[in-house]
């Protein structure tokens, strides 16, 4: 289950959440057999961490041959030559760039070549229950994963693992702000290994995620309120089953999911057929979440929550990729146009066991 | 429940879809009815009435002939010169790519020369390029009139004296050099700067100057957007309780669970806002206008707002207490429940009202938010150049004919569609607008329920820089109450 080759070095070796994740997968088959009923037939799980799921090859070699997309600074320079000796004016440059990120359209050509990733491997859920010619074989051998946003974002540098700014800070201000604080409540669970019928109820919470004692890994046994008064639109209930340790949900119809940076007033994914795929223990959840993302919500929470400045530290064009989305999308389609309103996503999610106080609960379970 | 207008007059179909049809979940596009009973509680939460005499006190300090100081509806005391124009300074900060500003104790850099050319501070655009009111633009000096001292002037205590590259001695406070702006109209504006903490990446903004909070040590005072915050000198904030009587705490056995009365030092004296009590332990407790204070153990954080929301937030008996907060708002502005963990000041349907922010990039950081600065940055962003685009994605909060407002900082203004400058006096077809701080608020054709505020952060540097963002009252999970 590595999520790409051995590296040589100890920079690819970080490089892996899947890594990690199957360490302490390997680690923990133990607790999955020997896991009992939670009390109560309840058992809650706090998001600690969380990337797009991207498969990546050493020195990106087998997904992106072609090289990583250019970014803002790149696209500027090509397009306003410095040493042109032309006189330009904030309105024809950077005020024209702006407006163009939030006036996103697909009407012209991009006058940039973008890199789509390539190869057959990528990680996701098959959502469409169809293995068609776009989808990819899961490392493990599943057909008809489907997850195009892996084409669009996979040769963009900045949501590339572990380095990547987006990566790196997109994951830093979940777990900084509760606002982000994403739960998952499992309710009517006589098995964690076996059940074949469970309640999964989605919550945002409202506090800080507990810890070790070095303050950068998290721990299971934290408590978390469950925010009734601003979160109600992220509560949601799903019908699920797990079958040899791992959950997998029933697809819901329309999920939003918390998704924003600081100084942003709110700021969120809109998930179609959303569904979870969770390896449980009584200590954590891992796995995937995976569903097909709105396009133009996507990218309007995007441009809404990174900068230019910020989207060049990475070489992200939000115009260039919006037109990838665009093209790339394969579901939902717009019942006037017929154009696909969204793109399928996959996203590498890491929970710890957390007790949900539910209102009128003065502690926890 | 009101009914959005649809997009039409011809715009670009695919840039209407882009921006507005982000949205989502099957919401009809319909924005929800208004809690009467609990935008009124949220009223008197955030505001004081008109006829409020509550001002922050301030420290006396010694002060040049001619400055006077001005409790101004919003930022408190303040500097004024002798016509009662607020006093400024502009003090150097870092942005992307550089710094500007006035050094401490060093002569102005805002000066008479009129800068035509980006300085590039921003990233990732590079210097030079041309301003959009590079034919027409005033000089810093132009647009913050120094503080000129008269020829016999003299340092005295924090003000002191700098001179000019004309020669002239400019004033100085806490040595920073002094401006007026040329926004202010009438004693109390404070339309060129707030307190109000800048974020990073807004530009190097200008900060009215002030005589110290007379508070005690235990005590700060935060500026947000809707007063002066009481805080400890830890910036936790401190509580009232409606179970106790002037100058009486009844607050023991089980109360002391969740609150902490703030201690005062055993030889505090009495001011005429600030008491000392004594609890029946016989430890020394401060009061506030009477007041007993206390602390909220169950705040997650510092400058919170949650402890007054207890015991019911539709009914709190705790609650938050402001030196002075602003005079409320006209009555067509609603209070509305975000989904970012917070509240917003909203329209008369519940929807969000939006701040526009700009600075531009020359060395000279001036304002392009109002409606006499440039248009094109805000056409920029709202419509890729197009006015009509503008109206129909940010549409401005348009007035009644007898519109009035009882606070100084909510007034109608006539707006010119066609260009967002300010409409000609016999003209036609303006628009009469609400104007916040002398700046026109808006809403978000994407906002299309209630408590959304999906227009925040739609600009440059998430809407701080050159965008909008949502007038927040209280943010759980952030910052936005206490930042510009």
């Amino acid at each position: 289950m590595l999520q790409f080759e051995a590296g040589k070095n100890g920079r690819n070796r970080l490089l892996s959440l899947r890594a990690i994740s199957s360490v302490a997968l390997l680690m923990s088959l133990g607790s999955v057999a020997s896991a009992q009923a939670p009390a109560g037939g309840r058992i809650g799980y706090v998001l600690t961490e969380r990337h797009w799921a991207l498969y990546q090859t050493e020195g990106a070699r087998e997904e992106c041959p072609q090289g990583f997309n250019i970014g803002p600074r790149e696209q500027y320079d090509a397009l306003f030559p410095q040493d042109s000796g032309v006189e330009r004016t904030e309105v024809d440059t950077r005020l024209m760039r702006e407006g163009q990120r939030f006036h996103r359209t697909t009407a012209d050509e991009d006058p940039f070549p973008f890199h789509d990733a390539q190869g057959t491997t990528a990680y996701g859920v098959n959502l469409d229950g169809k293995a068609s010619a776009e989808d990819f074989l899961s490392p493990e051998g599943e057909e008809g994963i489907d997850n195009q946003l892996h084409r669009a974002i996979g040769c963009i540098a900045i949501y590339r693992g572990p380095d990547g700014t987006f990566y790196h800070f997109s994951n830093l201000f979940m777990y900084g702000n509760a606002y982000n604080r994403w739960m998952i409540e499992l309710s009517g669970v006589d098995d964690l290994t076996n059940d074949e019928d469970v309640t999964v109820t989605f919550y945002r919470g409202l506090d800080d995620l507990m810890t070790d004692a070095s303050g950068k890994g998290f721990v299971p046994g934290g408590t978390q309120r469950v925010d009734t008064r601003w979160g109600q639109s992220f509560i949601q209930e799903v019908q699920g089953s797990i079958v040899e340790g791992v959950l997998t949900t029933q697809p819901t119809d329309r999920t939003k999911f918390p998704w924003s940076f600081p100084g942003i007033g709110g700021g969120f994914h809109l998930f179609r057929d959303f569904q979870l795929q969770l390896t449980l223990t009584p200590k954590t959840a891992e796995g995937l979440l995976a569903g097909y993302v709105d396009v133009e919500q996507y990218n309007h929470r995007l441009n809404r929550n990174w900068t230019t400045h910020h989207q060049s530290y990475g070489q992200l064009s939000a115009a260039s990729l919006y037109r990838a989305m665009t093209r790339l999308a394969d579901g939902y389609p717009d019942p006037d146009t017929g154009a696909n309103t969204a793109i399928s996503a996959a996203v590498d999610v890491v929970m710890h066991q957390v007790h949900i106080v539910h209102p009128g609960q003065q502690s926890a379970n | 429940m009101a009914a959005f207008r649809h997009p039409g007059r011809g715009i670009d179909r695919r840039m209407i879809c882009a921006f507005a049809a982000t949205f989502f979940l099957a919401v009809p596009p319909v924005l929800a009815a208004v809690d009467v009973a609990a935008d009124t509680a949220n009223r008197s939460r955030y505001w004081q009435a008109a006829s409020s005499t509550a001002q922050e006190a301030y420290i006396d300090e010694m002060m040049p002939p001619g400055i006077q100081v001005i409790v101004s509806p919003l930022e408190g005391p303040v500097y004024a010169d002798e016509r009662g124009r607020t006093l400024y300074k502009w003090p150097l900060s870092a942005l992307r790519n550089g710094s500007t500003g006035d050094r401490q104790h060093e002569p102005s850099n805002c000066t008479d020369e009129v800068l035509m050319y980006s300085a590039g501070l921003m990233s990732p655009y590079p210097a030079g390029l041309r301003l959009p009111d590079a034919d027409r633009r005033l000089s810093c000096a132009q647009v913050w009139p120094p503080l000129i001292a008269s020829d016999d002037a003299e340092d005295i205590a924090e003000w002191t004296l700098v001179t000019r590259d004309d020669g002239s001695r400019q004033w100085a406070y806490d040595g920073y050099p002094l401006y007026t702006s040329i926004l202010d109209q009438q004693p109390g504006d404070v339309l060129g700067g707030s307190k109000i903490t800048s974020a990073n990446d807004g530009g190097v903004v200008r900060v009215p100057v002030a005589p110290p909070s007379d508070i005690p040590a235990e005590f700060a005072v935060i500026p947000s957007t809707t007063g002066r915050l009481l805080v400890d000198n830890r910036e936790y904030s401190v509580y009232t309780w409606d179970g106790d009587e002037p100058g009486k705490s009844n607050c023991y056995d089980d109360c002391l669970d969740d609150w902490t009365p703030v201690a005062a030092p055993a030889l505090a004296a009495d001011t005429d806002q600030w008491t000392v009590i004594r609890r029946a332990s016989g430890t020394h407790q401060w009061a506030y206008r009477g007041k007993p204070l206390y602390t909220h153990k169950n705040d997650p954080g510092s400058r919170s707002v949650v402890g007054s929301d207890v015991p019911d937030w539709r009914n709190p008996r705790w609650h938050n207490v402001y030196t002075q907060r602003a005079v409320v708002p006209p009555d067509v502005f609603t209070v509305q429940d975000a989904e970012f963990g917070g509240q917003v000041l909203a329209d008369a349907s519940g929807r969000t009202i939006y701040l526009y922010n700009c600075n531009d990039d020359s060395l000279v950081q001036l304002a392009c938010d109002h409606p006499d600065a440039p248009q094109e940055y805000r056409l920029a962003i709202c419509g890729n150049g197009d006015p009509d685009v503008c109206l129909e994605t940010f549409p401005y909060v348009i007035a009644e004919a007898d519109a009035t407002s009882e606070s100084a900082l909510w007034r109608v203004m006539a707006i010119d569609p066609e260009t967002g400058h300010r409409a000609a006096a016999d003209q036609e077809n303006a628009l009469q607008v609400w104007a916040y701080r002398g700046r026109p608020v808006y809403t978000y054709a994407g906002d299309r329920k209630a408590g959304v505020t999906n227009g925040d952060g739609i600009g440059e540097f998430t809407g701080r820089r050159n965008g909008y963002k949502a007038f927040v009252l209280r943010d759980d999970f952030g910052e936005n109450a206490f930042r510009r």
